[in-house]
Parts: structure tokens; C-alpha cells; sequence
């Protein structure tokens, strides 16, 4: 049984995604512009895409390269942050280094790297994992610093040594923010990806996107954007599941504290 | 100090003295000094000694910023003094160690964990068997009176129910010293009423040594075999009082009892006479 307000509730992605594509269905009809085809020439467009096994080769390359992107990074900034809030010493030395590489556009870095290391694999990655370490530390460094004194008193009182404590006080303590900037980081991952595709030519989704924007394959074009759209929207979901999961002692569904002595 | 007989003794019984108990802390001359910036130095403690006597309760009790938290601390191996040392059973005190169990004004809970998963981080850190920590845990939980309540969360549960929690935490770790810095501080009036009166039910048991810092002069005499006065700036010891009640303590006698109220008055007077008492509450 769901309430008339949870069925609006639960419809309103759905609804807002139909009105997004009338309102691109009306536009694009008003145009008659070549280069914007219909939101209904788009989506069909798509199964093509999907069918064809060299594009699908192609997509499955991009997430690779983003999953070892993405996965690298946290498993590195997660325990540097934590250490630079835990650390003064350790904030000291890397505070002034992230903040000169933080404006920075990773993908300005592209080609530099790409001199360095080719248009391969292990460039993206690169970059992908420069574009998702910022904010993973930054938040990893606010969540552990966050962390109150006494909790880690009350550690030490059990007999936890300094590196205990970090890995089994700080580390769950911190973990809400943390994952707030893995999610962060999650959506960085997939434009650095994108981007990182569209200036090394080679393959993945951003080549497909930019090969059929050259061949001016507009329909291909708008579809890739709904695919890659989609594929953030469907990682974003699974990972806000996971989070969720993950943090459900701090949600705020507790926040109604029982009422006894 | 004076040492009442256990819990055979009856209420109007003369109280009888006893061979002192054996010191369990000692805190040998000890002054914290924060620097609170280049040019400024803030005196938290100043030349403080005091022995602490096995299985004694004692309050430390002073205006706020009178270093009764920093003393605690100190004890604890949380802080380490500028100058002095206090010492645990004859060893100086380096650091915080299972021996000295804190409970804190902030419950300073593990919120990931649940009731039971709280109680049983000590237990299990020290080596016990899950299963032993769990059965043990359980019968704590029940005793701080949450049974039913092992699968909730911290955020799930009030203040005073936190505060029995932290304690059933530290309990189950059984240190030889309970360190408790304002564990009551953060609760409404009738809820601290209620931990007190629970709180010397479960010191009953076993009577641990119990070193607990308070501002509150009711709760210090109510609860303490001795009362330390602190007074601040810098932060001095200034009197030590033997409170001579006997035990087991009920709130509804002592109230009505002369000598308690006494006790209050007096404490409160000398607070009174170093115009401190405006900061005392």
C-alpha cells in the first residue's frame, strides 16, 4: 500500500525525465536544425549503439579504465586524508600541495602525461584518478578531523594502539563523510573519463561520441549523451545504496531519540 | 579517610574508623600550564598533591575553570602535566590504559556500533571470546537497566540512556578506577536524579575506586566518601572534606538528614566566602 503522496514522490524522476524529452521533442521540431535531431531519433538511435559489439567493446573499455581510476584513488586518499586530519605534521606537508594542484583541471594535465606515458590505459587512468583523489581526501581530512577527542580517549582506555584507533575509530567515525566525497568522486570519475576520451582519441565512450560528432551522426551524438547520462545516473544510484547501507547508524531516520531515562 | 562498614551497616550507626586504605593514585605536585598564545600562558593547575585511596569514591569538585577536567585527565594519561606526575599503584601514569575507564559528559559513544557492539569493543579488545564478551556484555546492559535495548543504535536512544551505555561500556572492561568527568552534566534534572541513585547502586557491588568531577555540591556529597574543593585561577585545591554518611546512601533519608545538609551548606559557604559561587552553578 503506498500513499497518493509517496506515488507522487516515487513518479516525479520518471515524470521529470518525460517532461525533459517533450520539451527536447518540441524544441527540436521548432528548430529544424540538422545538428539537433528529436529526443525520439535519439532514443532510437540507441539500440543500434548497444547492439553493435565494437561499441559496447568500447563502453566496457571506459568503465575499466574508470573503475581503476576511481578504485586507485580511494584506496590511496582515503587513508592520506584521514592522516592529515588525524596528523598536523601530515596536513602540514600535503595541505600546500593539494591546494596548488586543487584549480587545476585535471584534464589540462592530459597533455603533459600523455607525453610522458602514450594514449594508453594507463594515461586516463591517470587522470581519472587525479580528477577523483581531491575530493576523497578533502573529505576524508574534514570527517577525521570531526572525529571527537573523547571517542578516541575512550579508545585508547581500551587498550587500542595510535594505528587501532586511526583504522577502527577514525575510519568508521569519518565514514559518512567519506562517502560523501567517494560519491563526489564517483561523478568527477565519469567526466574525467569522458574528457579524457574526447583528447585521447583511442577508444571508449567519448571517442564513439566525438567519431560520430565528426561524421555529424547527430542522433549517434544525442544518444551517447543519454547512454553516458544514464550510466552516471545508474553508478550514482547503486553507490547511494551502498552508502546508505553502509551509514545507516548516522541517517537522520534516527534522529527521534527514544524518550526514557 | 573514614571507611564505612559494607553494606551490613544500618543508618543511625556510629560511623567507625578504619586503617586507612591503601593509595591506589597519587598525584604528586602536579601543574598544567596551556599556552594559549605566544605572549599568554593560562594556569589550569597549580601544585596540586592528592592521594586517592583504594575502592573510595571521590568528587572533585570546583567553578568551571578550575582544572577539575585537566586533573582528570591528567589521571586518565590522556594529557600529560607540565610539571609533577600522578601515579597508578605506584607506576607513573604515561598514558591512558584499561586500568583508569573514563565516562564522559559527551558519552563519547562509538555511534556505528550498537548498544551491545559498544559494551563489548572493550571485552573484545582485551582478548575475550566473543561469546564470553556477549554474555557479559548482556548482563551489564541489564544491569545499567537496558536490556531490550542491545540492537539500537547511540543516535536512537536519550541522553540518559547514552550515559548508561558509556558506563556499561567501560564497566566491561572492569578498570581498576573509574574516571567520570561531569557524566551527568548534560542531563536534565530528573534524569540525573535517576543515574545518580543507579550509580550508587552499581558502586555498591564492587566499589571500585571512583574519581568523579562535578560542580554540582549535592551530587558530589550525595555520591562521594570525600569531597575535593577546587578553586580557580590558578587551579588550587583548597580544602579536602571527609563527607561521613553512611552507606548505602538513600536519597529519600539524606535528604532529610541533618548531617547532609550540613555537608551542602557548608560547601557551599566557603564557595560562597571566595565569591566563586556565581561560577559554580
Amino acid at each position: 500500500m503506498m500513499s497518493s503522496a509517496g506515488i507522487v514522490k516515487r513518479s516525479a524522476p520518471v515524470l521529470a525525465c518525460i517532461g525533459l524529452l517533450a520539451v527536447w521533442q518540441v524544441a527540436s521540431l521548432a528548430l529544424k536544425n540538422d545538428s539537433f535531431p528529436t529526443a525520439i531519433e535519439a532514443i532510437r538511435a540507441i539500440p543500434d549503439i548497444l547492439g553493435d559489439k565494437e561499441a559496447l567493446v568500447n563502453i566496457l573499455a571506459s568503465l575499466r579504465r574508470m573503475a581503476i581510476g576511481f578504485g586507485v584513488a580511494v584506496l590511496v586518499s582515503i587513508p592520506l586524508g584521514l592522516l592529515m586530519g588525524r596528523s598536523a605534521a601530515v596536513a602540514a606537508f600535503f595541505n600546500p600541495l593539494l591546494m596548488v594542484i586543487y584549480p587545476v583541471p585535471k584534464a589540462a594535465l592530459m597533455p603533459i602525461i600523455m607525453l610522458w606515458l602514450g594514449v594508453g590505459d594507463i594515461t586516463k587512468s591517470l587522470v581519472i584518478f587525479l580528477g577523483v583523489s581531491l575530493p576523497v581526501i578533502y573529505h576524508s581530512f574534514e570527517g577525521a578531523k570531526a572525529v571527537e577527542e573523547k571517542m578516541l580517549w575512550s579508545g585508547a582506555a581500551m587498550g587500542l594502539s595510535p594505528a587501532q584507533r586511526l583504522v577502527r575509530i577514525v575510519l568508521p567515525a569519518a565514514l559518512p563523510e567519506i562517502l560523501t566525497g567517494c560519491r563526489t568522486g564517483l561523478v568527477l570519475a565519469l567526466i574525467t573519463m569522458i574528457t579524457s576520451e574526447m583528447i585521447a582519441r583511442q577508444s571508449g565512450a567519448g571517442n564513439i561520441l566525438f567519431n560520430a560528432l565528426d561524421m555529424g551522426q547527430y542522433d549517434t551524438v544525442f544518444a551517447m549523451i543519454i547512454i553516458v547520462g544514464a550510466m552516471g545516473i545508474g553508478l550514482d544510484a547503486i553507490f547511494e545504496r551502498v552508502r546508505a547501507r553502509l551509514v545507516r547508524w548516522s541517517e537522520p531516520q534516527f534522529d527521534l531519540p527514544l524518550s526514557f531515562s | 579517610m573514614k571507611v564505612v562498614p559494607s553494606r551490613s551497616s544500618e543508618w543511625v550507626k556510629p560511623v567507625t574508623r578504619q586503617e586507612p586504605a591503601p593509595a591506589i593514585i597519587e598525584i604528586d605536585h602536579v601543574s598544567q600550564v596551556f599556552q594559549t598564545s605566544a605572549r599568554r600562558a593560562h594556569v589550569a593547575l597549580s601544585d596540586i598533591s592528592l592521594t586517592i585511596e583504594e575502592r573510595a569514591f571521590v568528587s572533585i569538585l570546583g567553578p568551571s575553570g578550575c582544572g577539575k577536567s585537566t586533573l582528570l585527565y591528567i589521571v586518565g594519561g590522556f594529557v600529560s602535566p607540565t610539571s609533577g606526575a600522578a601515579k597508578m599503584k605506584g607506576n607513573a601514569i604515561t598514558g591512558p590504559g584499561p586500568d583508569r575507564g573514563p565516562v564522559f559528559q559527551e558519552f563519547a559513544l562509538f555511534p556505528w556500533k550498537t548498544v551491545l557492539g559498544n559494551v563489548m569493543y572493550g571485552p573484545r579488545q582485551q582478548g575475550v571470546r566473543a561469546t564470553d564478551a556477549e554474555a557479559q556484555s548482556r548482563t551489564l546492559i541489564e544491569m545499567v537497566g537496558l536490556k531490550g535495548y542491545e540492537n539500537f543504535y547511540p543516535k536512537e536512544l536519550s541522553g540518559g540512556m547514552k550515559q548508561r551505555v558509556a558506563l556499561a561500556r567501560t564497566l566491561a572492561y572492569h578498570p581498576e578506577v573509574l574516571l567520570m568527568d561531569e557524566p551527568f552534566g548534560a542531563l536534565d534534572a530528573y534524569t540525573r536524579t535517576r543515574l545518580q541513585n543507579d550509580l550508587l547502586n552499581i558502586w555498591e557491588r564492587d566499589r571500585k575506586t571512583v574519581l568523579f568531577v562535578t560542580h554540582s555540591v549535592d551530587e558530589a556529597v550525595f555520591l562521594s566518601d570525600k569531597v575535593v574543593m577546587m578553586s580557580k585561577s590558578p587551579g588550587r585545591i583548597r580544602q579536602v572534606i571527609d563527607i561521613d554518611l553512611p552507606r548505602p546512601r538513600r536519597r529519600s533519608e539524606l535528604l532529610l538528614d541533618p548531617r547532609y545538609q550540613k555537608y551542602v551548606v557548608d560547601i557551599e559557604r566557603m564557595f560562597d566566602e571566595s565569591d566563586e559561587a556565581g561560577s559554580l552553578a
